[in-house]
Protein backbone atom coordinates (compact mmCIF):
# COMPACT_ATOMS: atom_id res chain seq x y z
CA UNK A 1 0.00 0.00 0.00
CA UNK A 2 1.05 3.82 -0.86
CA UNK A 3 1.63 6.13 2.24
CA UNK A 4 -1.31 6.87 3.40
CA UNK A 5 -1.92 10.50 3.03
CA UNK A 6 -4.34 13.04 4.54
CA UNK A 7 -5.39 16.66 4.02
CA UNK A 8 -5.18 18.48 6.67
CA UNK A 9 -7.54 21.75 6.19
CA UNK A 10 -7.11 24.13 9.03
CA UNK A 11 -9.87 26.29 8.77
CA UNK A 12 -8.58 29.55 11.07
CA UNK A 13 -5.86 30.13 8.19
CA UNK A 14 -8.39 30.14 5.49
CA UNK A 15 -9.21 33.81 4.34
CA UNK A 16 -11.74 32.36 2.04
CA UNK A 17 -10.56 33.46 -1.13
CA UNK A 18 -12.05 30.46 -2.94
CA UNK A 19 -8.99 29.55 -4.68
CA UNK A 20 -9.37 25.71 -3.86
CA UNK A 21 -13.02 25.86 -5.87
CA UNK A 22 -11.51 27.22 -9.13
CA UNK A 23 -8.23 24.77 -8.93
CA UNK A 24 -10.59 22.19 -8.57
CA UNK A 25 -13.17 23.05 -11.44
CA UNK A 26 -9.74 23.74 -13.24
CA UNK A 27 -8.23 20.71 -12.50
CA UNK A 28 -11.35 18.08 -12.35
CA UNK A 29 -12.45 20.21 -15.65
CA UNK A 30 -16.21 20.83 -14.30
CA UNK A 31 -18.52 23.27 -15.70
CA UNK A 32 -19.40 26.30 -13.97
CA UNK A 33 -22.78 26.83 -12.23
CA UNK A 34 -24.24 30.07 -12.08
CA UNK A 35 -26.24 30.41 -8.34
CA UNK A 36 -28.72 32.49 -7.58
CA UNK A 37 -27.81 35.40 -4.50
CA UNK A 38 -28.74 33.64 -1.34
CA UNK A 39 -28.28 36.45 0.81
CA UNK A 40 -24.37 35.33 1.71
CA UNK A 41 -20.79 35.40 0.06
CA UNK A 42 -21.35 31.51 -0.53
CA UNK A 43 -21.26 30.98 -3.78
CA UNK A 44 -23.76 27.39 -3.83
CA UNK A 45 -25.57 26.12 -0.75
CA UNK A 46 -23.29 22.80 -1.07
CA UNK A 47 -21.27 20.66 -2.96
CA UNK A 48 -22.76 18.99 -6.47
CA UNK A 49 -22.45 17.33 -8.98
CA UNK A 50 -20.04 19.33 -10.68
CA UNK A 51 -18.74 21.42 -7.76
CA UNK A 52 -17.19 19.36 -5.15
CA UNK A 53 -15.77 21.82 -3.26
CA UNK A 54 -17.61 24.32 -1.25
CA UNK A 55 -16.25 26.99 0.75
CA UNK A 56 -18.53 27.59 3.45
CA UNK A 57 -19.25 31.17 5.05
CA UNK A 58 -20.92 31.07 8.79
CA UNK A 59 -21.54 34.37 10.10
CA UNK A 60 -21.49 32.86 14.40
CA UNK A 61 -21.88 35.06 17.49
CA UNK A 62 -19.43 33.07 19.59
CA UNK A 63 -19.77 32.77 23.35
CA UNK A 64 -19.13 36.29 24.28
CA UNK A 65 -21.53 37.46 21.91
CA UNK A 66 -19.01 38.70 19.31
CA UNK A 67 -19.96 38.07 15.66
CA UNK A 68 -17.28 35.21 14.23
CA UNK A 69 -17.06 35.13 10.50
CA UNK A 70 -15.95 31.46 9.53
CA UNK A 71 -14.98 29.49 6.90
CA UNK A 72 -14.45 26.49 5.78
CA UNK A 73 -13.30 24.32 3.01
CA UNK A 74 -15.99 21.63 2.53
CA UNK A 75 -15.39 18.54 -0.16
CA UNK A 76 -15.46 14.46 0.38
CA UNK A 77 -14.03 13.57 3.69
CA UNK A 78 -12.56 10.15 2.24
CA UNK A 79 -13.92 8.33 5.12
CA UNK A 80 -11.67 5.17 6.29
CA UNK A 81 -15.14 3.55 6.64
CA UNK A 82 -17.30 5.35 3.94
CA UNK A 83 -20.70 4.59 3.88
CA UNK A 84 -21.12 5.43 0.37
CA UNK A 85 -18.71 2.40 -0.27
CA UNK A 86 -20.98 -0.01 1.88
CA UNK A 87 -24.22 0.86 0.21
CA UNK A 88 -23.10 0.95 -3.21
CA UNK A 89 -24.82 -2.27 -4.57
CA UNK A 90 -22.83 -2.21 -7.84
CA UNK A 91 -19.46 -2.05 -5.77
CA UNK A 92 -18.82 0.98 -8.16
CA UNK A 93 -17.13 2.52 -4.64
CA UNK A 94 -13.81 1.79 -3.56
CA UNK A 95 -10.42 2.36 -1.48
CA UNK A 96 -7.50 2.87 -3.55
CA UNK A 97 -4.29 2.58 -2.43
CA UNK A 98 -3.78 6.57 -1.04
CA UNK A 99 -7.32 5.57 1.44
CA UNK A 100 -9.18 7.71 -1.15
CA UNK A 101 -12.62 6.68 -1.88
CA UNK A 102 -13.53 6.90 -5.59
CA UNK A 103 -16.40 5.98 -8.05
CA UNK A 104 -16.19 4.25 -11.08
CA UNK A 105 -18.61 5.54 -13.69
CA UNK A 106 -18.45 2.76 -15.35
CA UNK A 107 -20.02 0.46 -12.56
CA UNK A 108 -22.31 3.11 -11.38
CA UNK A 109 -26.10 2.96 -11.93
CA UNK A 110 -26.91 6.18 -10.51
CA UNK A 111 -29.14 4.25 -8.23
CA UNK A 112 -28.50 7.58 -5.67
CA UNK A 113 -27.77 4.70 -2.48
CA UNK A 114 -24.51 6.38 -1.76
CA UNK A 115 -26.12 9.95 -2.10
CA UNK A 116 -29.07 8.90 0.56
CA UNK A 117 -26.50 7.62 3.20
CA UNK A 118 -23.28 10.08 2.86
CA UNK A 119 -23.32 11.56 6.79
CA UNK A 120 -21.65 14.36 5.17
CA UNK A 121 -23.83 14.86 2.09
CA UNK A 122 -21.21 15.69 -0.67
CA UNK A 123 -21.97 12.83 -3.01
CA UNK A 124 -24.56 14.09 -5.63
CA UNK A 125 -26.17 12.11 -9.17
CA UNK A 126 -25.72 14.27 -12.22
CA UNK A 127 -27.70 13.44 -15.09
CA UNK A 128 -26.58 12.88 -18.31
CA UNK A 129 -27.62 12.35 -21.92
CA UNK A 130 -26.46 9.81 -24.36
CA UNK A 131 -26.37 9.91 -28.01
CA UNK A 132 -29.99 8.48 -28.27
CA UNK A 133 -31.54 11.43 -25.74
CA UNK A 134 -31.80 8.66 -23.13
CA UNK A 135 -31.21 10.01 -19.97
CA UNK A 136 -29.22 8.19 -16.84
CA UNK A 137 -27.38 9.55 -14.24
CA UNK A 138 -23.85 8.90 -12.28
CA UNK A 139 -22.61 9.75 -8.96
CA UNK A 140 -20.06 12.54 -8.98
CA UNK A 141 -17.93 13.41 -6.08
CA UNK A 142 -14.34 14.98 -5.37
CA UNK A 143 -11.81 12.19 -6.28
CA UNK A 144 -9.35 14.33 -3.51
CA UNK A 145 -7.57 14.18 -7.00
CA UNK A 146 -6.43 10.42 -7.37
CA UNK A 147 -5.33 10.81 -10.71
CA UNK A 148 -2.48 13.80 -9.10
CA UNK A 149 -1.41 11.37 -6.42
CA UNK A 150 -1.07 8.49 -8.89
CA UNK A 151 1.76 11.35 -10.72
CA UNK A 152 2.75 11.75 -7.37
CA UNK A 153 1.73 15.82 -6.95
CA UNK A 154 -0.67 17.05 -4.44
CA UNK A 155 -4.58 17.88 -4.59
CA UNK A 156 -4.86 20.82 -7.09
CA UNK A 157 -7.03 22.76 -4.43
CA UNK A 158 -3.82 21.95 -1.66
CA UNK A 159 -1.88 23.20 -3.92
CA UNK A 160 -3.18 26.35 -4.72
CA UNK A 161 -4.27 27.55 -1.01
CA UNK A 162 -2.18 30.79 -0.50
CA UNK A 163 -2.56 31.19 3.31
CA UNK A 164 -1.05 27.51 3.63
CA UNK A 165 -4.46 26.28 5.06
CA UNK A 166 -4.38 23.21 3.47
CA UNK A 167 -1.96 20.57 3.36
CA UNK A 168 -1.42 17.58 1.96
CA UNK A 169 1.11 14.98 3.56
CA UNK A 170 1.46 11.33 5.72
CA UNK A 171 -1.27 10.79 7.77
CA UNK A 172 0.65 10.77 11.16
CA UNK A 173 2.26 14.09 10.94
CA UNK A 174 -0.41 15.88 9.44
CA UNK A 175 -2.78 14.82 12.62
CA UNK A 176 0.14 16.08 15.42
CA UNK A 177 -0.04 19.03 13.39
CA UNK A 178 -3.53 19.29 13.65
CA UNK A 179 -3.34 18.47 17.36
CA UNK A 180 -0.87 21.18 18.09
CA UNK A 181 -2.58 23.57 15.92
CA UNK A 182 -5.91 23.86 18.05
CA UNK A 183 -3.47 24.03 21.19
CA UNK A 184 -2.10 27.12 19.71
CA UNK A 185 -5.40 28.58 19.38
CA UNK A 186 -7.60 27.42 21.95
CA UNK A 187 -6.87 31.03 23.97
CA UNK A 188 -8.62 32.57 21.06
CA UNK A 189 -11.21 29.78 19.93
CA UNK A 190 -12.17 27.92 23.17
CA UNK A 191 -14.19 25.51 21.42
CA UNK A 192 -10.98 24.31 19.05
CA UNK A 193 -10.70 20.61 17.89
CA UNK A 194 -9.53 18.50 15.92
CA UNK A 195 -12.44 16.59 13.15
CA UNK A 196 -11.37 13.02 12.48
CA UNK A 197 -14.51 11.26 13.78
CA UNK A 198 -13.89 8.31 13.94
CA UNK A 199 -16.95 6.80 13.95
CA UNK A 200 -16.08 6.32 10.23
CA UNK A 201 -12.78 4.88 10.99
CA UNK A 202 -11.15 8.34 10.81
CA UNK A 203 -11.10 10.23 7.35
CA UNK A 204 -8.73 11.45 4.70
CA UNK A 205 -9.43 14.90 5.02
CA UNK A 206 -8.61 16.39 8.93
CA UNK A 207 -10.07 19.51 9.72
CA UNK A 208 -8.79 21.77 12.47
CA UNK A 209 -12.51 23.52 13.31
CA UNK A 210 -12.21 26.61 15.71
CA UNK A 211 -15.98 26.04 16.53
CA UNK A 212 -18.04 22.66 17.39
CA UNK A 213 -18.82 20.67 14.08
CA UNK A 214 -22.58 21.50 14.61
CA UNK A 215 -21.52 25.38 13.91
CA UNK A 216 -20.14 23.68 10.28
CA UNK A 217 -23.47 22.10 9.74
CA UNK A 218 -20.83 19.00 10.92
CA UNK A 219 -22.50 15.75 12.36
CA UNK A 220 -20.71 15.72 15.89
CA UNK A 221 -20.46 11.67 15.76
CA UNK A 222 -21.14 10.77 11.78
CA UNK A 223 -21.30 6.82 11.80
CA UNK A 224 -21.81 4.50 8.89
CA UNK A 225 -26.07 4.00 9.14
CA UNK A 226 -26.36 -0.04 11.03
CA UNK A 227 -29.07 -0.68 7.95
CA UNK A 228 -26.14 -0.16 6.08
CA UNK A 229 -23.75 -2.78 7.62
CA UNK A 230 -26.78 -5.08 7.34
CA UNK A 231 -27.16 -4.31 3.90
CA UNK A 232 -23.85 -4.78 2.58
CA UNK A 233 -21.80 -7.22 5.43
CA UNK A 234 -24.94 -9.87 6.18
CA UNK A 235 -27.69 -9.09 3.54
CA UNK A 236 -26.13 -8.99 0.42
CA UNK A 237 -23.72 -12.05 1.09
CA UNK A 238 -26.63 -14.53 2.85
CA UNK A 239 -28.65 -12.85 -0.71
CA UNK A 240 -26.15 -14.02 -3.00
CA UNK A 241 -25.59 -17.59 -1.23
CA UNK A 242 -29.64 -17.68 -1.20
CA UNK A 243 -29.57 -17.29 -5.02
CA UNK A 244 -26.74 -19.86 -5.44
CA UNK A 245 -29.09 -21.91 -3.21
CA UNK A 246 -31.84 -21.52 -5.06
CA UNK A 247 -30.10 -21.69 -8.32
CA UNK A 248 -28.31 -25.15 -7.54
CA UNK A 249 -32.01 -26.38 -6.21
CA UNK A 250 -33.55 -24.94 -9.75
CA UNK A 251 -31.02 -26.83 -11.63
CA UNK A 252 -31.27 -30.26 -9.34
CA UNK A 253 -35.28 -29.81 -9.89
CA UNK A 254 -34.43 -29.70 -13.73
CA UNK A 255 -32.22 -32.45 -14.24
CA UNK A 256 -34.24 -34.85 -11.50
CA UNK A 257 -37.45 -33.91 -13.36
CA UNK A 258 -35.85 -34.64 -16.44
CA UNK A 259 -34.65 -37.97 -15.34
CA UNK A 260 -37.69 -38.61 -13.81
CA UNK A 261 -39.63 -37.93 -16.79
CA UNK A 262 -37.50 -40.07 -19.25
CA UNK A 263 -38.10 -42.81 -17.00
CA UNK A 264 -41.73 -42.20 -17.08
CA UNK A 265 -41.71 -41.67 -21.15
CA UNK A 266 -39.68 -44.94 -21.37
CA UNK A 267 -42.43 -46.91 -19.42
CA UNK A 268 -44.64 -45.34 -21.42
CA UNK A 269 -43.09 -46.55 -24.56
CA UNK A 270 -42.97 -49.54 -23.08
CA UNK A 271 -46.15 -49.82 -22.43
CA UNK A 272 -47.51 -48.80 -25.56
CA UNK A 273 -44.91 -51.83 -26.92
CA UNK A 274 -47.19 -54.68 -24.72
CA UNK A 275 -49.97 -52.55 -26.11
CA UNK A 276 -49.06 -53.27 -29.31
CA UNK B 1 6.52 11.53 -10.79
CA UNK B 2 5.51 8.49 -12.59
CA UNK B 3 5.32 10.07 -16.13
CA UNK B 4 8.80 10.29 -17.29
CA UNK B 5 9.88 9.84 -20.76
CA UNK B 6 13.00 7.73 -19.10
CA UNK B 7 12.53 3.95 -18.71
CA UNK B 8 11.73 2.39 -15.45
CA UNK B 9 14.95 0.67 -15.81
CA UNK B 10 17.50 3.34 -16.34
CA UNK B 11 15.48 5.37 -13.43
CA UNK B 12 16.16 2.61 -11.12
CA UNK B 13 19.98 2.29 -12.23
CA UNK B 14 20.22 6.00 -11.52
CA UNK B 15 18.42 5.39 -8.07
CA UNK B 16 20.35 2.24 -7.53
CA UNK B 17 24.08 4.42 -8.25
CA UNK B 18 22.17 7.63 -6.24
CA UNK B 19 21.74 5.40 -3.10
CA UNK B 20 25.84 3.92 -3.91
CA UNK B 21 27.39 7.55 -3.92
CA UNK B 22 25.48 8.46 -0.90
CA UNK B 23 27.21 5.63 1.06
CA UNK B 24 30.18 6.54 -0.84
CA UNK B 25 29.88 10.33 0.88
CA UNK B 26 29.85 8.54 4.52
CA UNK B 27 33.54 6.93 3.71
CA UNK B 28 35.04 10.54 2.96
CA UNK B 29 36.43 12.08 5.81
CA UNK B 30 35.36 15.85 5.84
CA UNK B 31 39.07 16.85 7.27
CA UNK B 32 40.27 16.12 3.31
CA UNK B 33 38.29 18.60 2.02
CA UNK B 34 39.67 21.99 2.72
CA UNK B 35 37.97 25.22 1.15
CA UNK B 36 39.68 28.25 0.41
CA UNK B 37 37.22 30.41 -0.50
CA UNK B 38 38.22 33.78 -2.45
CA UNK B 39 35.65 36.39 -2.05
CA UNK B 40 37.06 38.37 -5.37
CA UNK B 41 37.50 34.79 -7.56
CA UNK B 42 34.37 33.70 -6.27
CA UNK B 43 32.53 36.85 -7.48
CA UNK B 44 34.49 36.64 -11.13
CA UNK B 45 32.67 32.98 -11.66
CA UNK B 46 35.01 30.22 -10.47
CA UNK B 47 33.60 27.45 -8.94
CA UNK B 48 34.37 26.98 -5.31
CA UNK B 49 35.76 23.63 -5.78
CA UNK B 50 38.15 24.66 -7.80
CA UNK B 51 39.67 27.12 -4.66
CA UNK B 52 39.17 24.04 -2.62
CA UNK B 53 41.92 21.86 -1.71
CA UNK B 54 40.40 17.82 -1.79
CA UNK B 55 42.88 14.66 -0.59
CA UNK B 56 41.16 12.20 -2.72
CA UNK B 57 42.04 8.62 -1.68
CA UNK B 58 42.73 7.33 -4.75
CA UNK B 59 42.06 3.62 -3.01
CA UNK B 60 38.50 4.20 -2.50
CA UNK B 61 38.02 6.15 -6.05
CA UNK B 62 39.35 2.83 -7.36
CA UNK B 63 37.21 0.70 -4.97
CA UNK B 64 34.17 2.63 -6.33
CA UNK B 65 34.91 2.30 -9.56
CA UNK B 66 34.63 -1.46 -9.32
CA UNK B 67 31.32 -1.23 -7.20
CA UNK B 68 29.68 0.91 -10.36
CA UNK B 69 30.76 -1.66 -12.72
CA UNK B 70 28.96 -4.46 -10.59
CA UNK B 71 26.20 -2.82 -10.01
CA UNK B 72 26.26 -2.02 -14.15
CA UNK B 73 26.80 -5.54 -14.65
CA UNK B 74 23.92 -6.62 -12.36
CA UNK B 75 21.43 -4.63 -14.05
CA UNK B 76 22.47 -5.43 -17.32
CA UNK B 77 24.60 -8.58 -17.97
CA UNK B 78 25.56 -7.63 -21.62
CA UNK B 79 27.67 -5.06 -20.20
CA UNK B 80 30.54 -7.83 -18.26
CA UNK B 81 32.45 -8.02 -21.58
CA UNK B 82 33.04 -4.24 -22.34
CA UNK B 83 33.62 -3.38 -18.63
CA UNK B 84 36.08 -6.40 -17.87
CA UNK B 85 39.31 -5.16 -18.66
CA UNK B 86 38.58 -1.45 -16.97
CA UNK B 87 40.13 -2.91 -13.36
CA UNK B 88 43.09 -3.50 -14.98
CA UNK B 89 43.53 0.12 -16.93
CA UNK B 90 42.98 2.17 -14.35
CA UNK B 91 45.85 2.20 -11.83
CA UNK B 92 46.61 5.28 -9.53
CA UNK B 93 47.92 7.28 -12.00
CA UNK B 94 44.65 6.80 -14.54
CA UNK B 95 42.74 7.56 -11.39
CA UNK B 96 44.43 10.88 -10.73
CA UNK B 97 44.42 11.59 -14.36
CA UNK B 98 40.35 10.65 -14.02
CA UNK B 99 39.55 12.84 -10.71
CA UNK B 100 41.53 15.58 -12.84
CA UNK B 101 40.08 15.70 -16.30
CA UNK B 102 36.00 14.41 -14.67
CA UNK B 103 36.70 17.88 -12.87
CA UNK B 104 36.97 19.75 -15.87
CA UNK B 105 34.66 17.43 -17.85
CA UNK B 106 37.20 16.90 -20.29
CA UNK B 107 34.96 14.67 -22.92
CA UNK B 108 37.92 15.03 -24.92
CA UNK B 109 40.70 12.86 -23.21
CA UNK B 110 37.91 10.52 -21.72
CA UNK B 111 37.18 9.98 -26.00
CA UNK B 112 40.61 9.43 -27.06
CA UNK B 113 41.12 6.89 -23.75
CA UNK B 114 38.11 5.38 -24.49
CA UNK B 115 39.77 5.19 -28.37
CA UNK B 116 42.87 4.03 -27.08
CA UNK B 117 42.04 1.18 -24.99
CA UNK B 118 39.16 0.22 -27.22
CA UNK B 119 36.68 0.97 -24.83
CA UNK B 120 32.67 2.24 -26.13
CA UNK B 121 32.94 5.58 -25.73
CA UNK B 122 30.78 6.41 -22.92
CA UNK B 123 32.45 4.45 -20.60
CA UNK B 124 35.55 5.78 -19.17
CA UNK B 125 33.81 9.62 -18.70
CA UNK B 126 30.64 7.91 -17.09
CA UNK B 127 32.61 6.10 -14.65
CA UNK B 128 34.95 8.66 -13.35
CA UNK B 129 31.93 11.63 -13.51
CA UNK B 130 30.04 8.93 -10.69
CA UNK B 131 32.95 8.70 -8.63
CA UNK B 132 33.84 11.96 -8.38
CA UNK B 133 30.23 13.38 -7.38
CA UNK B 134 30.71 12.17 -4.29
CA UNK B 135 33.69 14.27 -3.80
CA UNK B 136 31.52 17.23 -5.06
CA UNK B 137 28.30 16.60 -3.04
CA UNK B 138 30.73 16.57 -0.03
CA UNK B 139 32.20 19.82 -1.23
CA UNK B 140 29.19 21.54 -1.81
CA UNK B 141 27.61 20.33 1.50
CA UNK B 142 30.98 22.17 3.39
CA UNK B 143 30.55 25.66 1.30
CA UNK B 144 26.79 25.70 0.87
CA UNK B 145 26.87 28.47 3.99
CA UNK B 146 28.37 30.65 1.70
CA UNK B 147 26.83 30.19 -1.64
CA UNK B 148 24.02 32.46 -1.87
CA UNK B 149 23.97 33.71 -5.45
CA UNK B 150 25.69 32.89 -8.73
CA UNK B 151 27.22 34.57 -11.07
CA UNK B 152 25.29 34.57 -14.55
CA UNK B 153 27.03 32.38 -17.24
CA UNK B 154 29.62 30.84 -14.71
CA UNK B 155 27.07 27.92 -14.12
CA UNK B 156 27.41 26.11 -10.74
CA UNK B 157 28.96 28.09 -7.99
CA UNK B 158 30.31 25.23 -6.59
CA UNK B 159 31.26 22.71 -9.26
CA UNK B 160 30.92 25.12 -12.64
CA UNK B 161 27.96 22.05 -14.16
CA UNK B 162 25.96 24.54 -17.06
CA UNK B 163 22.95 25.85 -14.56
CA UNK B 164 19.68 24.51 -15.94
CA UNK B 165 17.44 23.33 -13.26
CA UNK B 166 15.26 25.41 -10.68
CA UNK B 167 13.21 24.24 -8.82
CA UNK B 168 9.58 26.75 -6.76
CA UNK B 169 9.67 26.55 -3.51
CA UNK B 170 7.94 27.91 -0.22
CA UNK B 171 6.14 31.27 -1.19
CA UNK B 172 7.54 30.88 -4.49
CA UNK B 173 11.17 31.24 -4.19
CA UNK B 174 13.12 30.32 -7.41
CA UNK B 175 16.13 28.25 -6.41
CA UNK B 176 18.54 27.08 -8.42
CA UNK B 177 19.70 23.57 -8.18
CA UNK B 178 23.06 21.71 -9.18
CA UNK B 179 21.88 17.79 -10.04
CA UNK B 180 25.53 17.09 -9.89
CA UNK B 181 27.22 18.25 -6.92
CA UNK B 182 23.50 19.12 -5.55
CA UNK B 183 24.09 22.51 -4.44
CA UNK B 184 21.71 25.52 -4.23
CA UNK B 185 21.23 29.02 -4.87
CA UNK B 186 18.26 32.09 -5.02
CA UNK B 187 17.31 33.30 -8.09
CA UNK B 188 15.39 35.96 -9.15
CA UNK B 189 11.83 34.66 -10.78
CA UNK B 190 12.40 36.83 -14.02
CA UNK B 191 16.24 36.42 -14.53
CA UNK B 192 18.53 34.38 -17.40
CA UNK B 193 21.13 31.99 -15.19
CA UNK B 194 23.22 32.41 -18.57
CA UNK B 195 23.54 35.77 -18.99
CA UNK B 196 21.91 37.80 -16.18
CA UNK B 197 18.87 39.45 -18.52
CA UNK B 198 15.66 40.40 -16.06
CA UNK B 199 14.37 42.81 -18.93
CA UNK B 200 10.78 40.53 -18.88
CA UNK B 201 10.03 41.51 -22.37
CA UNK B 202 12.30 39.22 -23.41
CA UNK B 203 12.34 35.87 -21.00
CA UNK B 204 9.35 33.87 -21.75
CA UNK B 205 8.31 30.73 -20.73
CA UNK B 206 7.23 27.06 -22.68
CA UNK B 207 5.01 25.13 -20.83
CA UNK B 208 3.76 21.42 -21.64
CA UNK B 209 0.22 20.80 -22.28
CA UNK B 210 -0.80 18.62 -19.28
CA UNK B 211 2.32 19.07 -17.32
CA UNK B 212 1.23 21.61 -14.79
CA UNK B 213 4.37 21.33 -12.58
CA UNK B 214 7.31 22.48 -15.40
CA UNK B 215 8.23 25.74 -17.49
CA UNK B 216 10.89 26.38 -19.42
CA UNK B 217 12.76 29.93 -19.12
CA UNK B 218 14.10 30.69 -22.14
CA UNK B 219 15.51 34.24 -22.74
CA UNK B 220 15.36 35.54 -26.55
CA UNK B 221 18.74 37.88 -25.46
CA UNK B 222 21.61 34.22 -24.74
CA UNK B 223 19.08 31.81 -26.21
CA UNK B 224 19.82 29.99 -23.28
CA UNK B 225 17.08 28.69 -20.75
CA UNK B 226 16.64 26.54 -17.82
CA UNK B 227 13.82 23.99 -16.23
CA UNK B 228 11.33 25.67 -13.80
CA UNK B 229 9.91 22.85 -11.71
CA UNK B 230 7.11 24.06 -9.14
CA UNK B 231 8.09 21.27 -6.80
CA UNK B 232 5.48 22.75 -4.09
CA UNK B 233 3.09 20.85 -5.71
CA UNK B 234 5.01 17.24 -5.27
CA UNK B 235 4.22 14.79 -2.75
CA UNK B 236 7.98 14.00 -1.94
CA UNK B 237 10.58 15.84 -3.08
CA UNK B 238 13.22 13.65 -5.03
CA UNK B 239 16.58 14.57 -5.33
CA UNK B 240 17.82 17.37 -7.62
CA UNK B 241 19.80 14.78 -10.10
CA UNK B 242 16.94 12.32 -10.44
CA UNK B 243 14.63 15.97 -11.19
CA UNK B 244 16.69 16.55 -13.72
CA UNK B 245 16.56 13.00 -14.99
CA UNK B 246 12.67 13.12 -15.19
CA UNK B 247 12.35 15.99 -16.63
CA UNK B 248 15.09 15.93 -19.53
CA UNK B 249 11.81 15.64 -21.87
CA UNK B 250 12.00 19.11 -21.16
CA UNK B 251 15.57 19.96 -22.68
CA UNK B 252 14.46 18.21 -25.74
CA UNK B 253 11.35 20.39 -25.81
CA UNK B 254 13.67 23.26 -25.18
CA UNK B 255 16.33 22.45 -28.25
CA UNK B 256 14.25 21.53 -30.46
CA UNK B 257 13.00 25.28 -30.05
CA UNK B 258 16.43 26.33 -31.10
CA UNK B 259 17.38 27.62 -26.63
CA UNK B 260 20.32 26.10 -25.89
CA UNK B 261 22.16 24.82 -22.22
CA UNK B 262 24.85 27.16 -22.23
CA UNK B 263 23.25 31.04 -23.67
CA UNK B 264 25.68 33.09 -25.25
CA UNK B 265 25.19 36.48 -26.22
CA UNK B 266 26.12 37.33 -29.48
CA UNK B 267 28.22 39.83 -29.68
CA UNK B 268 28.34 42.66 -32.39
CA UNK B 269 30.85 45.67 -33.42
Amino acid sequence: MATEYVKFVDVTKCDGCRACMVACKNWNDLPAEPQDFSGSVQSHAKTTADTWNVLQYIEHEDSKGNLDYLFRHSACFHCTDAACEKVCPENAISYTDFGTVVIDHEKCVGCGYCVNNCPFEVISLKEYVDKNGDKYKKANKCTMCTDRLEEGLQPACVTTCHTGAMEFGDKAEMIKKAEARVKQIKDRYPNAMVYNPQGVGGTHTVYVLAEKPSVYGLPENPKVPTSAVIWKDYAQPIGKMMIGATTMAVVGAFITNTIISKKKNGKNEDGGEHHE
Amino acid sequence: MKKSVVSKEYQNLQKDILALQENWKKSINPESIIPNLDKGAMSAGVPAAALTSINFEISLFLQWIEEINTLLTKMNPELETKLAGISALVNEETAIRWIDEAFSFNSVYFASFAEENGLEEWIPQFLAETALRPYLQVTAEKVQHEITHAVPGAGCPVCGEPARLAVLRDEGQKVMTCPRCLAHWQAKRIECAHCGNYDHNTIQYITIEGDSTSQIQVCEKCTGYIKVIDTRQYLSMPSSAMLDLNTIHLDFVAQEQGYQVVGQVKQSN
